[in-house]
């Protein structure tokens, strides 16, 4: 009864606060909820946790939803063969003992963000890199982002490991969404929507509970393009105006049952139960983390003061 | 000559039939003058053409699907489906007092002669199971990769000396020519007794274990023998130390020439009829007029016995007993390894280890959790600055 209550509740959550922070309670019958939230007069992001009560009246601590898309590299890759619940938890132990020490902030692809490399041929011995974040992927201590920049007319594109030792910063300057989940077009665009200057400062928003998203539709170069955009159903592209015959061949070429096959949507996820149990032994230490850097930087605007 | 010589292409190969006429020549002279001394190879003319000697053993066989004869029927052949509930309930009462009332085996309870560490001791190994692959790095900010080695509940079942092991049927191929050593079979991965043979659970009814899924022998100098019961952890090893792994490959099934080989097969497209993946020649046609032993064609590849040999262990966690190698093992992720000191002339222990094995501290002091080499970063530290 108790799974059954939570997991709709998870579901319901995920669908409802997939763009909102705030992960708003939906009230069960049999199951209550509270909401515990740390709010801050800086106007920074907060996290609430959701306690659910349990049948022996203790509570069961569930993460929020937004866990899924705020870390997800969190979440191991879901190839059966290759899984082992033990080495995924150690695994998480050193990611969390990595973020412990660099503060890697929330991004989505469509951010612009500016990473600094500890690099032995810079004249500084620090290289930073400023860019949009065109795609993310890896699980676990594998994970990486591609940022993508035009510098003097040459399109120039980094791939980071986000738990390399190398790096010493992670900045996210302006933080939004884009509509679609891979920004690999960006490459077949005109160069001003790949533009970032590489001295950008960071972006205040004015509603913290929100990531908000961009919902700019690209222009593309005249063909030849690197890919066959017109087969992968891009929202974030304008009318590629192509003749009618490439849209013919994209619809022959297409696999519209795919959207029915369930087998193949759940073994390319994890599911729901395991993500919950993932969440909520990361979360605690997330948290913390969380807390102790707010202290430092109120301490440090103090210290200004 | 009549025959025209083609290589796989179909394009005529000059090379082959100049050296064609010249052995025409030679054998028409042997013919006529048979004093005519010209020494032959051990192939006969294999030596004028292009073709390489195979000495593999590749008439032995190299897989089985069934253990050695001297082994006992290991799982329960017997269907279950007709026990009753209550005997269900009273079979595993049956076995709770079997097995009961087995408290952790301290140092000082097993009686461990104090023998001294030699260069040439030959210690027990360990039986894990490669839980997957993990990327580190090192100080100056280079990416390893390691893999995740969990060793599992290992208990020695019991010690063969060396007299004895001599006369088996393994002892006697092994130790034909050479001083014979002693064997230590461990076992691991503790399981209910249900599932296995009344045989097989009496191997460890001797010493009071529970029937283990897995055993291993290990080759042992006298002086590193351990008795029954003795537990082996993770911290029989040492950081920094290189080991051997030895597990059973990936198993990939029947696979083609170009996978198995790494031949380069045939054009994909410039008109090649049915020739993209495929072998092409197998043989000469003239020399021998047969196929050699030993030619590569398609075949099973993999699920074959393999040694990884001289990996450093650069992270102990003691508290989970992981280690963590440098490099990767045979095998696929879940697969069950066994981990020895290495052979490697250069690489091998220089300090005693501990010897035989090592055991937890008798006054509770826990030993530290988690152990790192010098040259790796350890992910709490600061970042590295080149």
């Amino acid at each position: 009864m108790l799974r059954r209550a939570v997991l709709q509740t998870f579901r319901q959550g995920l669908a409802q606060s997939f763009f909102k922070r705030n992960a708003v309670s939906l009230s069960e019958t049999t199951v209550t909820h509270q909401t515990v939230e740390t709010s801050d007069e800086g106007g920074e992001k907060f996290v609430s946790t959701q306690k659910t009560g349990d049948e022996s009246g203790n509570t069961v601590i569930v993460a929020p939803p937004e866990f899924r898309f705020m870390y997800p590299e969190f979440l191991p890759d879901p190839a059966m063969e290759t899984r082992n619940r033990l080495k995924e938890k150690l695994e998480r132990m050193d990611m969390l003992q990595r973020r412990s020490v660099i503060e890697i902030p929330e991004f989505y692809t469509g951010s612009v963000m500016a990473v600094t490399v500890s690099d032995a041929n810079s004249p500084n011995k620090f290289a930073r890199f400023v860019g949009i974040c065109i795609q993310r992927g890896g699980s676990g201590l594998r994970a990486w982002f591609i940022l993508r920049n035009v510098v003097e007319k040459q399109g120039v594109e980094i791939l980071y490991e986000m738990y390399c030792p190398l790096i010493q910063k992670i900045e996210v300057l302006r933080l939004e969404r884009r509509l679609d989940e891979s920004l690999l077009y960006l490459r077949d665009a005109l160069p001003e929507y790949s533009t970032f200057p590489l001295d950008m400062e960071p972006e205040r928003r004015l509603n913290n509970l929100v990531v908000p998203i961009n919902p700019l539709k690209v222009k593309l170069r005249p063909r030849p393009w690197l890919e066959r955009w017109e087969r992968q159903n891009l929202q974030g592209v304008e009318d590629l105006n192509l003749p009618q015959r490439f849209y013919d061949k994209a619809e022959k070429v297409a696999k519209p049952w795919e959207k029915y096959d369930l087998m193949l949507h759940y073994r390319k996820t994890i599911p729901a139960e395991e993500q919950e149990k993932i969440f909520a032994e990361v979360q605690s230490q997330l948290q913390q983390q969380e807390l102790k850097r707010k202290m430092r930087r109120r301490r440090g605007s103090d210290n200004e003061q | 000559m009549a025959t025209r010589i083609t290589d796989v292409h179909g394009h005529p190969s000059c090379r082959l039939h100049f050296w064609w006429m010249l052995c025409a020549v030679f054998v028409h002279l042997e013919e006529t003058c048979s004093s005519l001394e010209f020494v032959w190879n051990s192939s006969g003319f294999g030596l004028f053409f292009n073709h390489e000697q195979i000495r593999t053993m590749s008439r032995v066989k190299r897989r089985t699907t069934h253990p050695p004869y001297w082994h006992v029927l290991k799982n329960n052949q017997r269907d279950d489906e007709k026990i009753s509930s209550d005997n269900l309930c009273f079979v595993r009462e049956v076995i709770q007092d079997k097995y009961k009332n087995k408290s952790p085996i301290k140092g000082s309870d097993l009686d461990i002669e104090k023998t001294v560490w030699d260069p040439k001791t030959k210690r027990s190994g360990v039986i894990a199971r490669n839980i997957g692959v993990q990327h580190m790095w090192e100080k100056d900010g280079k990416k390893v990769i390691c893999t995740v080695l969990h060793v599992l509940d290992n208990h020695v079942v019991r010690y063969v000396p060396p007299e004895e092991y001599a006369k088996s049927v393994i002892g006697t191929k092994m130790f034909k020519n050479r001083k014979p050593l002693g064997c230590l079979v461990v076992g691991a991965e503790a399981a209910n007794p249900d599932r296995f043979t009344r045989q097989y659970c009496s191997l460890f009814d001797e010493v009071g274990l529970l029937p283990k899924k897995r055993l291993a022998r290990f080759i042992v100098t006298p002086n590193a023998a351990l008795p029954p019961c003795t537990p082996l952890t993770a911290g029989h090893f040492v950081i920094g130390q290189a080991v051997d792994v030895y597990g059973k490959t990936i198993d990939y099934g029947f696979q083609g020439v170009v996978k198995r080989w790494g031949f380069k097969g045939g054009p994909a497209s410039h008109g090649a009829t049915k020739f993209h993946r495929r072998g092409g020649t197998i043989g000469t046609g003239r020399d021998k007029a047969r196929v050699w032993p030993g030619q590569k064609m398609p075949g099973h590849m993999g699920s074959e016995r393999r040694f990884n040999r001289g990996l450093k262990i650069v992270r102990i966690n003691m508290k989970y007993n992981i280690i963590y190698v440098k490099g990767t093992v045979p095998g696929p992720t879940n697969s069950i390894v066994q981990i020895f000191d290495t052979i490697l002339p250069r690489r091998r222990f220089t300090e005693a280890p501990p010897h035989p094995t090592y055991f937890p501290p008798e006054d509770g002091t826990l030993p530290q959790e988690d152990i790192w080499d010098s040259s790796l970063h350890v992910f709490g530290s600061p970042s590295i600055s080149v």
